[in-house]
């Protein structure tokens, strides 16, 4: 196992700056998600820890050990992509045993362990087929044991679920978190599904453009998201934004005034969707649409400050299109960003727009 | 809603109508598919005959005699044979009455061979292969007994073919599986230039620098020696081959040598046990095409090989042409036999591997 540390890293192609300036300290036997849209330097990050690419300037240092100049065969990595990667010409036992070939492992220890791994992710009946006989599934289990059958110091996982089906993802999450606590491995999962990172990892990273946007537990970017890019990158359905301006402690937006404490200028509310209910007072508003999510009810409701969406505990919808209501919400819940700075303003809340 | 509803009337046909139409249906895909046989058979004819005229004559052309009379027996076999197997597929209703004519009609035209080409048959010809001065036997049985070439064992030309073919297709493999791995996966100055060059030398017809060549090979000493032709058909024969497996490199996805590279093996380990495995389609295809372009080849060793113990296949078939043509072209037929067997087999072996081309291969 291994604690990890980005020193000033930077990575470039050519011209292209993938990451232009990277500090990041990972625990030991911590499960840490980088989070992020495509493009934003996640993967570049990834394979910067496997070896496979150098970082241009600064250090990668594992346990303290600066590994810049260790050859990815050297740094003891396993890694999960996306695509599995497995080799198509061996049966899956060969798949596994690769890496061990490599160490010299004995044979029967190899065999041993091959079979162990095998047996953690429950493809031991499939040792003789070959990757194209497999589900996607399969393949993803037998991808992962081939990463883990190394006892690797780091468990790499780039998207490792992208390309199973719903149900599939849902159980292979809750698999490889409990695999993870099992193992205490030091791991880093690269996705861009937010679900995905929130639900299993400790921490969450959140980047951008190749900078950390913020770096904290996934309840931290849910509940105090430090820019309006994390605020509208997590959670489900997407956060509602509406910008106005803050003038005498009352945020205006389009002609509706919202009583705000701390917030002057130009400045964005963020409220989330299942922070907001369907009231008598409120925001007056139209129903415009009704999205039934199977336990919740998702209304589009149409105001003059756009189209919000308020998720509703409950399966049936207690209202009907074209409805007219109003939209309530907590103080505490809301959210004011700097439109300019795109950065939160602490403890600064919004009320509903007084009657 | 008003044309939505119109369209549903027009649709809507009663039970004759359907009827009417399923029949005209399957008249019209008879016919189409009838036509398209009709015109393949047609200018397959002229494609396939002289092979057939060559297996003929090689195994029933007689020493000074001149007699066409079993060629057009062969043809009055052959041809109504493939109109008949046409006319059983065409006919047949199901599978079983499918297989029933086709069998019928195979029967018919075995009888038919061994009655009417049958007789002339025979393996006289074949001479060569046994009878190293089989030119002077053949004058003899005409009765001009000086004169005749001498000519190597037949067999002595066919491992040189071979020993030719096979070398110039293990340099070429090599030398095009790694150099068009390094042009698929990694980047270095001219990389792209260098890509366009491989096209534009292919483009150039070979025969123009033949006279520049036979000075170097001069010079270098490797005149008349089976090495120099080797490298010279290796030189032509590179470009389009490391073009054809750059793209099946470029195919084989990044992920899969990565995963090499972090599973502990070397660059050199990765690209031999994990991405050499994924282009052995890509190695047979272009192997087999150098092999047979080695096999055929005539200009280079015409021009660079003097000696009769460098003879290749393509250099005895030529001499045994100019020598007894006018004796025995029956002798001339089988001579040509005998060099076009070995490449039907290899392509035949091949043919699965050689389909892939257009698969993995040409996508720059």
């Amino acid at each position: 196992m291994a604690s990890i540390e980005f020193r000033k890293i930077t990575k470039r192609f050519g011209d292209v700056e993938v990451i232009p300036d990277m500090d990041l300290d990972i625990a030991d036997g911590e499960f840490v998600a980088l989070l992020g849209p495509s493009g934003c330097g996640k993967s570049t990050s990834l394979l910067l820890l496997a070896g496979i690419y150098l970082p241009s300037t600064g250090d990668l240092l594992f346990d303290g050990h600066v590994v810049n100049d260790v050859e990815a065969k050297d740094r003891n990595v396993g890694i999960v992509f996306q695509s599995y990667a497995l080799y198509p010409h061996m049966t899956v036992r060969d798949n596994i045993m690769f890496p061990l070939r490599f160490k010299k492992t004995p044979r029967e220890e190899a065999i041993r362990r091959v079979n162990e791994a095998a047996a953690l992710v429950q493809v031991g009946d499939l040792l003789d087929r070959r990757p194209g006989q497999l589900s996607g599934g399969q393949q993803q289990r037998v991808a992962l044991a081939r990463a883990l059958v190394k006892q690797p110091q780091l468990l790499l996982l780039d998207e490792p679920l992208s390309n199973l089906d719903a149900t599939l993802r849902l159980s292979m999450r809750t698999e490889i978190k409990s695999l993870q606590d099992e193992l205490g491995v030091t791991t880093i999962l690269v996705t861009h599904d937010q679900i995905e990172a929130t639900t299993m990892a400790d921490r969450i990273i959140c980047m951008r453009a190749g900078r950390i946007e913020q770096a904290g537990t996934p309840d931290d970017l849910y509940a105090r998201p430090s820019s309006l890019f994390v605020a509208s990158f997590i959670g489900s359905p997407p956060i509602n934004l509406v910008e106005g301006k803050a003038v005498n402690g009352t945020v205006d937006v389009s002609g509706i005034g919202f009583p705000a404490t701390g917030a002057t200028g130009a400045v964005t509310i963020g409220l989330r969707p299942e922070h907001l209910v369907v009231a008598d007072t409120g925001l007056p508003g139209r129903i415009a649409q009704i999205e039934p999510m199977g336990r919740e009810v998702l209304y589009v409701v149409s105001t003059d400050i756009g189209h919000i969406r308020i998720l509703e505990q409950g399966s049936t919808a207690g209202r009907g299109a074209g409805e007219a209501v109003h939209v309530g919400f907590d103080e505490a819940h809301s959210l004011v960003f700097d439109t300019t700075t795109e950065r939160l303003i602490p403890d600064s809340h919004v009320k509903p727009p007084a009657p | 809603m008003v044309a939505a509803t119109n369209g549903t009337a027009r649709i809507t046909a009663t039970g004759d109508d359907w009827g009417r139409l399923a029949a005209r249906a399957r008249r019209t895909r008879r016919v189409k598919a009838t036509s398209i046989y009709a015109f393949l058979i047609a200018v397959s004819i002229p494609i396939v005959l002289p092979y057939f005229w060559l297996v003929t004559i090689a195994f029933s052309a007689r020493t000074g005699v001149a007699e066409t009379q079993v060629l057009w027996r062969a043809v009055a076999v052959l041809v109504p044979a493939v109109i008949a197997f046409w006319a059983a597929a065409m006919l047949a209703r199901g599978q079983r009455q499918r297989w029933a004519f086709v069998a019928l009609v195979a029967l018919a035209t075995i009888i038919a061979f061994v009655a009417l080409v049958g007789p002339s048959l025979h393996l006289e010809n074949f001479i060569f292969l046994v009878e190293p001065d089989f030119a002077s036997v053949l004058r003899s049985k005409v009765g001009t007994v000086t004169g005749a070439v001498q000519f190597p064992n037949v067999w002595h030309a066919f491992g040189n073919s071979i020993l030719l073919a096979g070398t110039q297709t293990v340099i070429v493999v090599t030398v095009a599986s790694l150099a068009a791995y390094y042009l698929s996966r990694f980047d270095f100055p001219g990389r792209s230039s260098m890509l366009r060059s491989l096209l534009v030398l292919h483009a150039f017809p070979v025969l123009t620098l033949i006279v520049p060549l036979f000075l170097m090979l001069y010079y270098i000493g490797l005149l008349d020696s089976l090495i120099g032709v080797i490298l010279v058909l290796v030189a032509f024969e590179l470009p389009f081959a490391i073009f054809i497996m750059k793209g099946f490199f470029d195919a084989v996805p990044w992920d899969i040598e990565m995963s090499a590279l972090t599973d502990g093996a070397s660059r050199r380990q990765a690209f031999l046990k994990v991405v050499l495995p994924q282009v052995t389609n890509g190695m047979l295809a272009i192997s087999v095409f150098t092999f047979i372009r080695g096999w055929e080849e005539y200009i280079f060793v015409f021009t660079f090989l003097i000696r009769n113990t460098n003879w290749t296949m393509s250099l005895y078939m030529f001499y045994v042409r100019e020598d007894v043509m006018g004796v025995d072209y029956g002798v001339v037929s089988a001579v040509g036999v005998f060099y076009l067997v070995p490449s039907l087999l290899l392509y035949m072996a091949a043919q699965r591997y050689l389909l892939q081309m257009s698969v993995g291969g040409v996508k720059g």
